[in-house]
């Protein structure tokens, strides 16, 4: 349980990582570019919506998995 | 609207002399006044935290920068704090366990026990002072400026300066850290809802968010697309920026106070994600006032343009409540700062308790003096100099983390390398250098900040590295000849 909870832990900290890194590609940032536009609103800034929930997502099963909430159960980290 | 502004402000008065008695009479030691009792839930816990975090300058700055640069002000301000959220829960576990391991009153303590050295004490010591008083000084300037443009007749800047400063110390000097914690969350509460009634009332002026847009579009389309119509969001910016931000909760002594004092590590977990989602639905409501400036008051000057938005063009309620929030958040941020600020002093001096208590309140005293003064004589470029001061600390990035990760205690170069840092990007405020490296031939440029950020980060691995290396060594040796 320990370790899968480590290996999920260590899967969030590169999720985390990589859709910060995906934030600053092409994918988010369309320089000059609107288009495409979802619900009225431009690429840039829909797509960076999706990022920033994504990443609090990921912070809520980070909170989950985290290594330190076992030790926690016995006190505190 | 004057009756309303009588009804809110003495409600929020009220509000703080009531924190302030609670915490008071819930303060029975210096650790209780210092450290609010060290038994922060999340809810508070979360509020505190983006009451300091959205400052002022989410308010008065984020509207007008989503005016000027547009939509890719989301990234800068909401991926950067919605990854903040996640480098708490990573961060946030080390720092607690490194605090119970040498009894936390502060970073620059504990840097000066982890690294055996008062120098890194002083080091750290030395880069929050020079980058966070000018940063609590925008705060007070900031709102200063916009309430002297509100209420032309009633206070000049500095007035309204002194007069915020004044109340910050009353109940910070009074209440100590617990009674900063209540005003911070009256202060979340009140920012939350009157960017909420604001941003509704911005939607319903264009009948929509496509229609809000669209006009926009029509206005200045560069608005909607990176890096805005004067170019200032460019992926370089941005991400030097992101770094920045997400490197806040563990370089600045506000947060990091708030981290270790956080009730158990559930607590701080829970108010994480309860972080992440107010940054979310708070930005998301910054977006249609900065949208609506840029359709309807795209060629005023930044304070006529938040004084019409957010005040003039508002029911006399909510006008009353945007400027009562507005001194709520500008006091909430400058008093975590500054009580930070004495409480890392506090870390480094030793000697009898009472003594010491008593150069910690006279710093803050000091450090508000200082900031107060600051405030008055700078400038108005909010944005940028929040950046710039968040940039500053940033620096002390690497050197932090090599004391809280590393399981040996880390080199006295690194307090070297990290001064130097400090001074060179402070040579590049001030002019003194530049603070872009070139590099004509390849047609490459790269900022200082991030440079240095990237240089230290190098460094420290290899001091890291080669320190472990050089442990390991003696014992492989003795190894070998048994």
């Amino acid at each position: 349980m320990k370790r899968s909870n480590s290996l999920a832990w260590k899967l969030c900290c590169l999720g985390a990582f990589t859709l910060s890194l995906l934030t600053f590609t092409p994918l988010v940032i369309s320089t000059n570019t609107t288009g495409p536009m979802l619900g009225g609103l431009p690429h840039t800034l829909w797509s960076s919506i999706l990022v920033s929930l994504a990443l609090v997502a990921l912070t809520f099963i980070g909170t989950l998995v985290h290594p330190g909430e076992q030790a926690d159960d016995q006190g505190d980290a | 609207m004057t009756t309303w502004l009588w009804i809110l402000g003495a409600l929020y008065l009220g509000g703080l002399v009531f924190a302030t008695l609670g915490a008071r009479s819930q303060s029975h030691s210096s650790d209780d006044f210092m450290m609010a009792g060290s038994d922060l839930g999340f809810i508070v816990g979360c509020l505190t935290v983006a009451a300091t975090l959205f400052s002022t300058f989410t308010l008065l700055g984020m509207p007008d920068f989503f005016r000027t640069h547009g939509v890719g002000a989301w990234i800068f301000l909401a991926v950067s704090d919605t990854a903040l959220a996640f480098v708490i829960i990573w961060f946030g576990a080390h720092l607690r366990r490194r605090a119970k391991e040498h009894d936390f009153q502060g970073i620059a303590g504990l840097m000066r026990s982890i690294y055996g050295s008062r120098w890194a004490g002083y080091v750290y010591l030395a880069g929050i002072f020079i980058f966070l008083v000018p940063y609590v000084a925008i705060q007070i300037r900031g709102i200063g400026i916009f309430m002297n443009a509100t209420f032309p007749d009633f206070l000049p800047v500095w007035g309204w300066s002194i007069l915020i400063v004044a109340v910050m110390l009353t109940y910070s000097e009074l209440g100590g850290l617990k009674a900063i914690i209540y005003a911070d969350a009256i202060q979340g509460v009140i920012l939350m809802t009157v960017a909420l009634v604001i941003a509704y009332g911005c939607i319903s002026h264009f009948g929509s968010i496509s229609a809000m847009f669209s006009e926009v579009r029509a206005t200045n389309e560069a608005l909607l697309s990176t890096p805005g119509p004067k170019g200032l969001l460019s992926t370089q910016f941005l991400l030097a920026s992101f770094l920045v931000i997400i490197l806040v909760p563990i370089t600045q002594p506000q947060m990091t106070t708030r981290l270790v004092i956080m009730r158990d590590l559930k607590s701080m977990h829970r108010m994480a994600v309860m972080l992440g989602l107010f940054a979310i639905v708070l930005i998301l409501a910054i977006v249609p006032i900065g949208m609506y400036g840029a359709a309807k008051y795209a060629e005023l000057p930044t304070s006529e343009f938040l004084s019409r938005a957010l005040i003039h063009d508002q029911a006399p309620i909510i006008a009353a409540a945007v400027a009562i929030g507005l001194i709520a958040a500008a006091i909430s941020t400058a008093d975590s700062l500054l009580f930070a600020l004495g409480s890392e002093l506090r870390s480094m001096l030793s000697g009898d308790e009472k003594t010491v208590m008593r150069y910690t309140k006279g710093a803050i005293v000091f450090f508000a003096l200082l900031a107060l003064v600051v405030a008055i004589l700078s400038n108005d470029q909010l944005v940028l100099l929040a950046r710039v001061s968040f940039a500053g600390t940033a620096i002390l990035a690497p050197f932090i983390l090599a004391a809280l990760l590393s399981r040996r205690a880390p080199g006295p170069e690194l307090i070297v390398a990290t001064a130097l840092g400090l001074a060179l990007f402070l040579g590049s405020v001030t002019q003194a250098i530049p603070d872009t490296l070139n590099w004509v031939s390849m047609g490459l440029s790269l900022r200082l900040d991030l440079a240095l950020l990237m240089g230290l980060s190098l460094f420290t691995l290899i001091s890291l590295g080669v320190r472990s290396a050089c442990a390991k060594q003696p014992s492989a040796l003795s190894a070998g000849s048994n």
